[in-house]
């Protein structure tokens, strides 16, 4: 089951909250949608579940245009960020919700809802009322909801927005386990960078309604296409050079770095943790001397704060494993950035 | 969607048969025409108006007037009604929102909605039991010679200014209680602490912080008691019965229930509708922000 | 913080003030002689016993008192059903129109009574005459006025619940009338019981449309009764009447109260 979205545009009066999103999701296919708020990347979500009306484009579900069907016609299911769980329902209520339209047996329901309630190891909490559970219990009646019903494509809205940070990250794991067990796509829906890079297969960053880089996490992370793309998933230093026929200027120095094409104004992306602090007057190329701005000291790792000649603030992350030289504020040292390191990107 | 409109138009429709239409029809028989035996003869059309009826009241309701004794006398009532619920209202709303707790808080408000579940004319009627010659509160005021000093030698339900203002304010001052309540007991106590923090006196923080922020609630509750207020008939014909202390909604009631005069209490209906128009807008308007609609 | 003594003094004399006349009133409806301005002694001659003047054998008050609880339950079963729909409608349909409805749906709350009454009083002794007079014309205004308070109550619930039930509901599979069926209405719950009260009391307690509607004897209600005979009737009947009246009342309210801790746990915090 392959689903495949072409096109999308959706506005609100003038703001164009999802701006021509083209993305094509394979089966059994772990895929995030990822940006700040107002990215646009619940709108795409709400799209392919159809609580929103597309302006233009098409949605197909293994070649069949889904696009024009109402909610309830869509073989697609949602897990909701506030739950959205029936109140003046039971939990096994809850999750039998759906079977109903499904036109399944009375036998056939129970065992369902008891295999769903099972999986998502709910299975001594039918009887209550999703009032009488934790967030977290009731993120699991949600999840067992739009599960039992098998869907080829489960769409999950921040499903964990809500919950505390030790809860997300056992949850993390249980929502990969699971969909890895059901062999089930998934598009999900988050702004936690951390969320996208565990669970992933592929993410999609989104920004102003457009799809800014659509790569597997390691991709994103190692060489994003932009600058957003950089500072959004973890942290990056970006120092403004220019790109001519040496290599890339930083101030008065020049480095070597794969430039990809590009000319003039340019940015010089690295990771923190792929700056090398090294001793004033060191040799070699790739090196530019600084001034040490501050030090924050963070328990597993230290962020030494370089400021360059050239203005430009690189930050430098030194692990904490007893081998780095202390460095105190106005020090003078010299910043080595490795060539492969180097990302040129666009300012 | 074109659905949920469907379900907006069986009440649409009522409220244009029964509310639109209706006061369309004050219009209609206002500029209408009356047959030989006085029976309104309503002129739908705007371009068959006859504005002799509307010229009449006009007349009538300007100063020298028949009506503007009423008119006067309805203004002052109403001004004073309001400023005695006022000065009762806004303590003990101010004393619930911010001192009273728990059960005791509980207990209070149960109190104060309690006249909302006893029919006005039931609290009306409860005083003419109590200001009727030896009625338990005529003896006490009586006895306190408050009779010497506000009555004209008549009985408490004798045609009294002072029996008529004091029912005013016994049946409306609980419909002011509540939105004056809900709007102090929203101000966050913590900003009050912050005046005091900052080197405001207690009066000082309740003048230049708990005033300001209950002002629209104020007036909306002096709105919501005033409005009802100007057509009223009932409490001065309940407290007096007198024609020294009709109002208004005396003279209008008079003229459509009773008299020949049908059309010129339409006219006088739709003169009271203009005048009380800002306060209408003014309510409209708080009722929608309000309920965000 | 320094306590006033005045404050709290203010609350229970105004507390005092505004019950005990009722609670004095209602002490009258068993005296045991004809006096309605002293206690004497106790009986329950005017509400039962009496063979002519008491509520139960007097037919002008037994009927006041049918009539008005006939009303309030006509209005109750058009109001709430007709105000829900019109909620619902309101708060979903975002279309052309919608804003002049939405200000329409409000001028009954701000417009006065009595202004509303003539009119409805000159609509029916003219275009709508074939409506006339009478309990029709009563139960049509107590439900247009009601109607306005029945969709603030179910709009203010509709937005506590919020849309997301209904698009989970949708996303299960479920048509729009079983979103409706299964999910909406019963969390609306609350609010038609509370909807339900309202216009019960709103019409329980009505005076001037009620008389302006009214065609004789047999469509006079409590409070039309209590103002024709306030300052005329001889005995404590009328305070027995309003007395049943009040209990009436309060067992509407408690009874919602009861049906109201059944309801389930609100969908969020």
């Amino acid at each position: 089951m392959s689903l495949a979205l072409e096109h999308l545009v959706k506005r609100y009066g003038d703001v164009r909250a999802v701006d021509d999103v083209s993305i094509e999701i394979a089966h059994g296919e772990f895929f995030t949608l990822l940006g700040p708020s107002g990215c646009g990347k619940t709108s795409t979500l709400r799209l392919i579940a159809g609580f929103e009306t597309l302006d233009s484009g098409a949605i197909t579900l293994d070649g069949t245009d889904i696009a024009g069907k109402p909610p309830h016609k869509r073989p697609v299911n949602t897990v909701f960020q506030s739950y959205a769980l029936f109140p003046h329902m039971t939990v096994a209520e809850n999750v039998a919700f759906g079977l109903r339209y499904k036109r399944v047996g009375k036998a056939e329901v129970a065992r369902r809802v008891g295999e769903a309630m099972e999986l998502v190891q709910l299975g001594s909490l039918a009887a209550r009322r999703p009032g009488q559970l934790s967030g977290g219990q009731q993120q699991r009646v949600a999840l067992a909801r739009a599960l039992v019903l098998e869907p080829p494509v489960l769409l999950l809205d921040e499903p964990l927005g809500a919950l505390d940070a030790r809860l997300r990250i056992d949850l993390q794991v249980e929502l990969k386990r699971i969909q890895e067990t059901l062999e089930m796509t998934f598009v999900y829906v988050t702004h936690d960078q951390d969320e996208a890079l565990t669970m992933s297969d592929r993410v999609a960053v989104m920004k102003g309604g457009r799809v800014e880089q659509c790569d597997e996490p390691r991709v994103l992370y190692e060489a994003p296409g932009t600058a957003f793309v950089a500072n959004f998933l973890g942290s990056s230093n970006l120092i403004p050079a220019a790109v001519t026929g040496d290599g890339l200027q930083v101030g008065e120095f020049t480095l070597r770095a794969d430039v990809n094409g590009r000319t003039g104004d340019a940015l010089a992306m690295i990771r923190p943790e792929r700056v090398r602090l090294e001793p004033h007057g060191s040799a070699g190329e790739n090196r530019v001397p600084g001034m040490v701005e501050a030090v924050v000291y963070l328990g597993f790792h230290q962020d030494v704060r370089v400021r360059l000649a050239s203005g430009a603030l690189v930050r430098c992350d030194v692990p904490n494993d007893g081998s780095a030289v202390e460095h105190a504020s106005g020090d003078p040292v010299c910043v080595h950035l490795p060539a492969d390191c180097l990302r040129v990107l666009d300012p | 969607m074109r659905r949920w409109a469907l379900f907006a138009a069986p009440g649409m429709a009522w409220l244009a048969a029964f509310f639109l239409v209706a006061f369309y029809a004050v219009v209609a028989v206002g500029f209408g025409n009356v047959t030989d035996v006085y029976d309104p003869v309503p002129h739908w059309n705007p371009l068959e108006w006859n504005v002799g009826y509307m010229l009449q009241a006009l007349e009538d309701i300007a100063p020298g007037g028949r009506t503007w004794p009423v008119f006067v006398r309805t203004l002052l009532y109403v001004a004073i009604a309001v400023a005695l619920s006022l000065a009762i209202g806004y303590p003990v709303a101010y004393y619930v929102s911010r001192y009273a707790h728990g059960r005791m808080k509980a207990l209070l408000l149960i109190l104060l909605a309690a006249p909302f579940w006893i029919s006005y004319l039931m609290r009306m009627f409860a005083w003419t039991n109590l200001l009727a010659d030896g009625g338990y509160a005529a003896t006490v005021l009586n006895a306190l010679s408050l009779d010497a000093l506000l009555l004209d030698g008549e009985d408490w339900l004798g045609g009294q200014h002072v029996a008529v203002v004091m029912g005013l304010v016994y049946g409306y001052v609980p419909y002011l209680i509540l939105p004056l309540y809900a709007s102090l007991d929203r101000i966050d106590e913590r900003l009050i602490e912050a005046a005091r923090d900052l080197g405001a006196s207690s009066a000082g923080a309740f003048r230049r912080v708990v005033l300001p922020l209950s002002r629209a609630g104020t007036l909306g509750g002096i709105v919501l008691i005033a409005l009802p207020m100007f057509g009223d008939y009932y409490t001065p014909d309940l407290m007096s019965g007198s024609p020294r202390t009709a109002m208004l909604g005396n003279t209008i009631n008079n003229s459509v229930q009773g008299g020949p005069d049908k059309a010129l209490g339409a006219a006088l209906t739709l003169l009271l509708s203009a005048f009380l128009l800002v306060f209408m807008l003014y309510y409209l308007r708080e009722l929608r922000r309000e309920n965000a609609l | 913080m320094k306590r006033s003594r005045l404050l709290p003094a203010v609350t229970w004399i105004y507390v005092v003030w505004s019950l005990l006349p009722v609670l004095i009133a209602i002490r009258f409806a068993f005296n045991e002689g004809r006096s309605r301005t002293t206690g004497q002694g106790f009986s329950l001659r005017w509400f039962w016993t009496d063979p002519t003047l008491s509520v139960r054998n007097d037919p002008t008050l037994a009927s006041a008192l049918e009539h008005s609880l006939v009303l309030a339950g006509l209005s109750m079963v058009i109001a709430v059903p007709l105000g829900t729909a019109l909620a619902l409608g309101l708060q979903r349909w975002r279309g052309r129109g919608s804003g002049v409805s939405n200000v329409l749906m409000l001028l009954p709350l701000v417009t006065p009574e009595l202004v509303f009454a003539v009119g409805l009083f000159l609509l029916f002794t003219s275009a709508f005459g074939f409506i006339g007079l009478g309990t029709t014309a009563q139960v049509i205004g107590h439900v247009t006025f009601s109607l306005s308070w029945v969709v603030l109550i179910v709009r203010g619930r509709l937005v506590m619940i919020g849309r997301d039930v209904e698009e989970a509901a949708a996303d299960l599979g479920a048509p729009p009338w079983h979103v409706l069926r299964r999910v909406l209405l019963p969390l609306l719950g609350p609010a038609l019981a509370a909807s339900l009260l309202t216009v019960f009391a709103l019409s329980i307690d009505d005076f001037v449309v009620a008389q302006y509607m009214a065609s004789g004897a047999d469509t006079t209600t409590v409070p039309m009764r209590i103002y024709a005979s306030a300052r005329a009737a001889p005995t404590p009947a009328l305070n027995a009447l309003v007395t049943i009246m009040l209990v009436l009342s309060l067992a509407a309210l408690a009874l919602a109260w009861v049906l109201g801790r059944g309801r389930p746990v609100e969908p969020r915090a």
